[in-house]
């Protein structure tokens, strides 16, 4: 009896001291540690009460052509010119991806102004490449202060690396096992992966001279194409884990869901790799497009509505266009958001908006 | 799994509760459980390689003391350090002779052949945490019986959890068969007053390594990757912040691995006495990862024949024993040529300059203790670098023309080193669960307020797990 009230005695003393300490951080440490990791939150918090619309992006939202583009505008800024009366919010961020943005949306506020989000799909970031990529861990870093639990414990937690903290190591080691044991399968008699995994398609002969020496600079990037976009999405891939949880939470929220799967150069991808590459591109789409339908979310498939032309980066896999192909994109979303919001809509042409 | 997580501070009370709730008598099996499962949390792939080491040193140690013939007894020995010290040089020393060091590059590019890809899997994804820490206890138990000096185990489960005990399995420190066992086998009651020091170790080791080793570990690495980049503050702080870093991170880790394994009721040895008060090398290797450097000392240094041998010779085994414990480290020969260095100013030390006797004063202690610092932090830079020319070039810019980026840093981060380094000076002669025992309640739970909140509040947030886990 001694002994529990000694124990006694000294646990309310730790939580005293704890619950001191909570009050301290929150109005000492607190907005600066905000600042430092954690500032899509500030700008969440520090939206506009009469937003109704958010958009939620990476890059491809902000990234222009650095000679071509007259107009700077975000794709989130296109899309708005399509709406009068609707006020817009942006949250974009480099990188990010459906599990900052389920964080994210998770502090919207219930009762909020807000009656609708869209969320960016990338593609690629269902991929192994992305899924287990170095950044991850200074996302998933994010997103620990992103949650709703004490500020103090949220500190804690992050200290405590309580969050997914694998190493770059341990990261190359799960795509390395993926890379190597998963095998694509193909539906389409016409597909046949005749090397089915990342590993053994990449390791195979590509673009060799007539003296058989390969042209290694195209190499390399079919070998990047291959390796960010050759994966197929299912139930346990974590990106549809989190856009799940999006769907789960905005329909407690009462908001609507649009998704906006982005557009990747995918003529690009057909001359370097080939039509196997393609038909997985399509085929995840497609996976995509079906789940989130079902679910009640509004699809926009810009997946081909871009031409290469448009991609500003001619080499790589980024998601980033000139000024027309964001106009591309947000027109196709603002035409899919005329079923929630046809009062306010006003679809605007191009030229419209050059001149805006 | 990493001490400082939320999953080791559910997994010990866990652990806590079925090992006093459980009989006596099978407590050592829930422990090897509990070891088990602490340490395949990393990767399950871990286990077969400590599971070999246990039965190769379990079977050999027995057939060794039930061999009488002498070449027989030798051979026997002699496998187990040819199994033990194999395994160590496959995972930890075979990367050094590998072509290419990037993973993802050999086993994507360049690897054809699937035994080499294995290979190349094995050295790069599945090199075990602590290999180094779990072989070299094992090798001294069979050292032991070998020499007469302990009894076998005979009990294969106690003899697993000897060489698992999961507070100490990944970084020591390295335990003794005759010091680590009995207390295994003994049945221990509850005890407040275990609880009441375990505590104290766990919240200063915390201190240590989440408020001083992870917050130095960001402005570390940023330096250590591109030097030319700082100012000369910076390229300084940065060499003189590995040193705190490396220090907090390992002696860190040995108070929680003492606080946990306190609360099973097992003292485990210290492993570090302020070892930057030092005033000599000798007494800094006596203040330094002790467990290892003694380990050093008595299956190394001694059978070579300790001091009892001609002078020439000593000096050739002062330097073997340091250049190998210095390669224990990894496959890097930076390590080599740290343990080169720190055996050579130990010779000069011998030879050349001295060490302050027991009658120095206070000026003639504090100037040999700074000339101990400085050669110390010299030595350091080889450590940390990743090559050796990186190593050069780093010292070298101490000296060289400034770079554009200064370090920022935080005036809260110089209350949290102030604080330590009143604490290393008031720890001279004591320990933080000793030294903190006498004191008022108040005070001592003001103390703890401070140490709570720092590490909830100020710790350092570069994801870094315990530099000695990749030894």
């Amino acid at each position: 009896m001694q002994i529990t009230g000694k124990i006694g005695i000294r646990v309310a003393a730790l939580l005293l001291i704890g619950a001191l300490a909570q009050i301290l951080y929150k109005n000492t440490l607190w907005d600066t540690d905000l600042w430092e990791r954690g500032q899509m939150l500030i700008e969440l918090e520090g939206m506009d009460d009469s937003c109704k619309v958010i958009y939620f992006g990476e890059s491809s939202n902000f990234s222009y052509h650095p000679t071509r583009d007259s107009l700077k505008d975000r794709i989130s800024d296109f899309l708005s010119y399509h709406f009068n009366g609707l006020t817009f919010g942006t949250i974009n961020h480099a990188a990010y991806h459906a599990g900052l943005y389920r964080a994210l949306i998770a502090r919207i506020e219930k009762g909020s102004a807000v009656e609708c989000v869209v969320v960016t799909m990338n593609l690629r970031t269902f991929g192994q490449a992305v899924t287990h990529s170095p950044l991850e861990t200074a996302m998933q870093q994010e997103k620990v202060l992103f949650s709703g639990y004490p500020e103090l414990l949220r500190r804690t937690f992050l200290t405590l690396n309580f969050f997914d903290n694998q190493t770059e190591l341990d990261r190359d080691y799960i795509k390395w096992k993926e890379w190597t044991f998963d095998t694509l399968q193909s539906t389409d008699p016409e597909i046949i992966f005749k090397h089915p995994t990342i590993r053994s398609w990449c390791a195979v002969e590509k673009f060799p001279d007539s003296n058989g020496v390969e042209d290694m600079e195209k190499r390399s990037l079919a070998d990047h194409y291959i390796k960010a976009y050759a994966f197929q999405i299912g139930e346990d891939n974590p990106r549809v884990r989190d856009c799940d949880a999006i769907m789960r939470i905005c329909s407690d929220l009462n908001i609507r869901v649009v998704f906006n799967i982005l557009a990747e150069n995918v003529e690009y991808a057909d001359s370097l790799v080939g039509p196997e590459l393609v038909w997985l591109m399509r085929q995840n789409r497609d996976y995509l497009v079906e789940r989130y339908s079902r679910l009640g979310a509004l699809m926009v498939d810009n997946l081909e509505a871009v031409d290469g032309y448009h991609f500003t980066d001619q080499n790589w896999t980024t998601e980033h266009y000139d000024a027309e192909g964001r106009q591309r994109i947000a027109f196709n979303v603002a035409k899919a958001m005329e079923k929630i919001f046809s009062d306010e809509i006003q679809l605007r042409d191009a030229a419209d908006l050059n001149g805006k | 799994m990493l001490f400082n997580s939320v999953a080791f501070l559910c997994f010990l009370p866990i652990v806590l509760i079925g090992y006093y709730v459980l009989p006596a008598r099978h407590r050592w099996l829930w422990l090897l459980l509990a070891s088990y499962v602490f340490y395949a949390w990393w990767k399950i792939e871990y286990l077969p390689l400590i599971l070999l080491s246990t039965l190769v040193d379990y079977t050999l140690a027995i057939r060794l003391v039930r061999t009488k013939t002498r070449w027989k007894r030798r051979s026997l020995l002699s496998l187990s350090l040819l199994i033990n010290l194999g395994l160590l040089a496959i995972f930890k020393y075979l990367i050094l002779f590998l072509p290419d060091k990037d993973p993802m590059l050999l086993t994507i590019y360049r690897v054809d052949h699937p035994l080499l890809g294995i290979l190349a899997y094995g050295i790069y994804f599945a090199i075990p945490v602590g290999i180094s820490f779990y072989t070299f206890q094992t090798l001294s138990y069979t050292l032991d019986v070998y020499h007469g000096r302990v009894s076998p185990e005979y009990n294969l489960g106690k003899f697993a959890l000897f060489v698992s005990f999961f507070p100490q399995l990944v970084a020591g420190p390295i335990e003794r068969f005759s010091h680590l066992m009995p207390q295994l086998r003994s049945a221990v009651a509850f005890r407040y007053a275990n609880f009441s020091r375990a505590f104290r170790l766990m919240l200063f080791g915390f201190f240590l390594k989440i408020c001083i080793a992870d917050n130095f570990s960001g402005l570390v690495d940023a330096v250590y990757a591109d030097p030319r980049n700082f100012d000369l503050f910076s390229r300084w702080l940065a060499t003189l912040g590995f040193s705190f870093q490396i220090y907090t991170d390992f002696a860190g880790y040995t108070l929680v691995a003492q606080g946990a394994a306190l609360c099973l009721g097992v003292e485990l040895m210290d492993n570090f006495r302020t070892p930057y008060l030092s005033t000599s090398i000798s007494e800094f290797w006596k203040r330094w990862h002790i467990s290892l450097s003694t380990w050093f000392r008595d299956y190394l240094y001694l059978p070579l024949g300790g001091n009892r041998v001609s002078r020439l010779r000593w000096v050739v085994n002062i330097l073997l024993v340091f250049a190998i414990s210095g390669f224990w480290h990894g496959a890097n020969w930076t390590f080599l040529i740290w343990g080169c260095i720190h055996g050579g100013l130990y010779l000069l030390e011998r030879f050349v300059w001295g060490k302050p006797g027991a009658e120095a004063g206070p000026i003639v202690r504090f100037a040999h203790g700074l000339r101990t610092f400085v050669l110390v932090q010299v030595a350091w830079v080889f450590f940390r670098a990743d090559t050796t020319p990186h190593a050069m070039e780093h010292l070298h810019l101490l000296f060289a023309s400034p770079g554009p980026e200064q370090l920022a840093v935080k005036g809260v981060w110089i209350v949290l080193f102030a604080a330590f380094v009143l604490s290393e000076l008031w720890l001279y002669r004591s320990r933080f669960d000793r030294a903190v025992a006498d004191w008022h309640p108040l005070v001592r739970w003001s103390l703890y307020a401070f140490l709570l909140y720092a590490i909830t509040a100020l710790g350092g947030v570069a994801n870094h797990p315990f530099i000695y886990f990749q030894f």
